[in-house]
């Protein structure tokens, strides 16, 4: 590539150039400073970027950021402790992190989060405790964010990410022994290009259940790594998504089974109409001595116009002989023979194409009036 | 005046004729059984009547209480009382039962110009449907069709009928694939929906099921024409000899 200066490089020589973020400081960037020193962050053409434009992304971020600095908006019950990643807290909340949920490898644009954060909060949810309201993160004042969630042994949370604007979000999420989380997601539509990092690791008799519901935007990417790292860890993802226009949504999501005994469920059903772009990569990891997992995929696609695309792509790479594991993946159109006989009785076909559509996706929707809210049902 | 009258008709599917020319009047109060081998048109018949998008209906026409119905869509004919119970119900994962049917009496009390009934007095109506039916409330909230075995689909589009109490229920072969003591209760609700102003066609292919609600005239349909019509004892007649008879 020498002598062509792609988007990845001028963005990496912009970075550079300015130096990172001062916010927060006791981060540790030096890793990521080092991958765009070494030009790592991925081309055009990276496999994991086959469908979704990175570079469109890089213009995004090079053309800085698309919001105003504001406030942390956040509610939560009283006992739960939230800092703000200014806050020297934040970094002893990180050090109960223990290893890293994600490799940056793996996830080179996570390097720009940290180089460019602007707003973090770290949340902990101390042992045993039974939260009887949800943590909502209602936004966060900048357009590189940060949420780190820690939930100690036995304790249990709901925490929902209500619609908000970043260029790029990273959320963390560890679940210590025997916690319980509900994890809901809300992504309105919207015309800015906007990527997310979920890396989650579920600890021994933990559960983590998580519930993502999208409308597109211009470009939104969310790459989700759930990692069930102790002995039957559960993890229970579904998503459910409405695409119209020219909106774009690329899920890459990972499921890593490393401990014995782990449960995993996903389960995914989306609609795209128009011009819309849908990407569904499901991944199933089993490593070596991950005997007894019990995994399984299933996702569901409707297109309803000739120049909508989806792609739905489910993969597995078991290296464990005791194991489980199922997937299914279809595209399809709306069933006429069932519009059909909605009509017999008497709904009228648009009528019958709504509900229709609304059942399918509800396959994947724990909570149908949040659904109706944001718009994925009708 | 007959409640459903069709003239002439002449139906074709993907270009081939299937209905060659039918002439039926069933006046309210009444049950006719359509019968008929296997491809002479009986579930064409049915499928037209009800507005079946692709077929086409090239000559006759067909009324309701007087009002043609030909061109209508298949909402509307639903609408002015027509009911289609289908040979294999559609399967409609995650809207339930009860959601579905609350869509089509809903579109039904709008159609009259009426408030759609409230929530409790519709669950109510759906329950007693489905005690009639002998089937678990819970099978209410289940999706539409959605797993069940053969029966329990043909006692769904019975139950169906039941709650929208339509003036012409068309029973497509919801005979096949019943056990007999499915095929009894499948019957008995048939009888408590006969009433005098209403009227029901049962397309059928084995006369079993006229065994339990007895029909008052009985049509053979042979390559798309109804070729003979009679009472009851015709379907009687049709059994003992076969279909083969009646080209003799």
């Amino acid at each position: 590539m020498a002598g062509l200066t792609t988007d990845a490089t001028a963005l990496a020589e912009m970075i550079l150039a300015q130096g990172p973020s001062n916010y927060a400081p006791w981060l540790d960037r030096g890793p990521h400073l080092d991958l765009v020193e070494r030009r790592a962050l991925p081309e055009l053409r990276a496999e994991a970027w086959r469908h979704t434009n990175v570079s469109r992304w890089y213009q995004a971020v090079m053309e800085g950021p698309e919001r105003d600095n504001g406030v942390h908006r956040i509610e939560y019950a009283p006992g739960i402790e939230v800092v703000d990643f200014a806050d020297p807290r934040a970094a002893e909340i990180q050090q109960l992190r223990g290893e890293e949920t994600y490799r940056l490898s793996a996830q080179p644009i996570a390097a720009l989060n940290s180089l460019l954060l602007g707003a973090g909060v770290a949340i902990r949810i101390p042992g045993g405790y039974a939260a009887r309201s949800p943590v909502r993160i209602v936004d966060l004042p900048a357009a590189y964010q940060r949420i780190l969630v820690i939930i100690e042994p036995d304790a249990r949370v709901e925490l929902i990410e209500e619609p908000s604007t970043y260029t790029h979000r990273l959320v963390e999420v560890v679940v210590r022994p025997g916690g319980q989380v509900r994890h809901r997601r809300q992504q309105a539509a919207s015309s800015h290009r906007e990527c997310s990092l979920l890396a989650v690791r579920v600890e021994a008799g933990a559960h983590y259940e998580l519930s993502q519901l999208s409308l597109g935007s211009e470009l939104r990417r969310n790459d989700i790594i759930v990692t069930l790292a102790g002995n039957a860890a559960n993890a229970t993802l579904r998503a459910a998504w409405r695409l119209d226009e020219s909106r774009h949504l690329d899920n890459q999501v990972a499921v890593h089974h490393r401990a014995p005994g782990g449960t995993s469920r996903q389960t995914y059903r989306g609609f795209a109409a128009d011009r819309s772009r849908a990407v569904l990569n499901g991944r199933i990891e089993i490593a070596p001595g991950a005997q007894h997992s019990d995994a399984t995929l299933n996702t569901k696609n409707l297109l309803a116009s000739d120049t909508a695309e989806v792609y739905a792509k489910p993969e597995l790479e078991i290296y464990a002989n005791d194991v489980k594991c199922g997937h299914g993946a279809t595209v399809g159109a709306i069933d006429a023979d069932a519009v059909h006989y909605f009509r017999t009785r008497g709904i009228d076909e648009q009528t019958a194409r709504a509900l229709f559509v609304r059942g399918f996706l509800t396959e994947a929707i724990d909570d149908l009036d949040a659904a109706q809210d944001l718009g994925v049902i009708q | 005046m007959s409640l459903l009258r069709v003239e002439d008709l002449h139906v074709a599917v993907d270009g081939k004729p299937i209905l060659a020319g039918i002439d039926l009047a069933v006046d309210a109060g009444e049950v006719h059984a359509v019968m008929g081998p296997n491809g002479s048109g009986k579930s064409t018949f049915a499928n037209v009547l009800a507005g079946r998008p692709g077929y086409d209906v090239i000559r006759g026409s067909m009324t309701v209480d007087g009002d043609d119905v030909t061109k209508l869509s298949p909402e509307e004919r639903s609408l002015r009382g027509l009911f289609l119970a289908f040979q294999y119900p559609i399967e409609i994962p995650g809207v339930s039962n009860m959601e579905f049917l609350k869509a089509a009496v809903d579109a039904h009390a709008l159609g009259r110009g009426e408030e759609p009934p409230s929530a409790v007095d519709f669950v109510k109506r759906a329950r007693v449907a489905a005690a009639r039916l002998q089937l678990n409330p819970d099978f209410l909230k289940r999706g539409v069709n959605d797993g069940f075995s053969g029966g329990e689909k043909k006692r769904n589009e019975i139950l169906q009928m039941l709650v929208l109490e339509p003036r012409l229920a068309v029973l497509d072969e919801t005979d096949s694939g019943l056990d007999i003591d499915a095929l009894q209760v499948v019957a008995e609700g048939i009888n408590a929906f006969r009433a005098q102003d209403n009227a029901v066609v049962l397309v059928t292919h084995y006369q079993r099921l006229l065994n339990y609600v007895v029909p008052d005239r009985v049509h053979v349909l042979a390559d798309g024409r109804i070729v003979h019509s009679g009472d009851r004892g015709l379907a009687l007649e049709l059994e003992e000899r076969g279909y083969g008879w009646l080209d003799n």
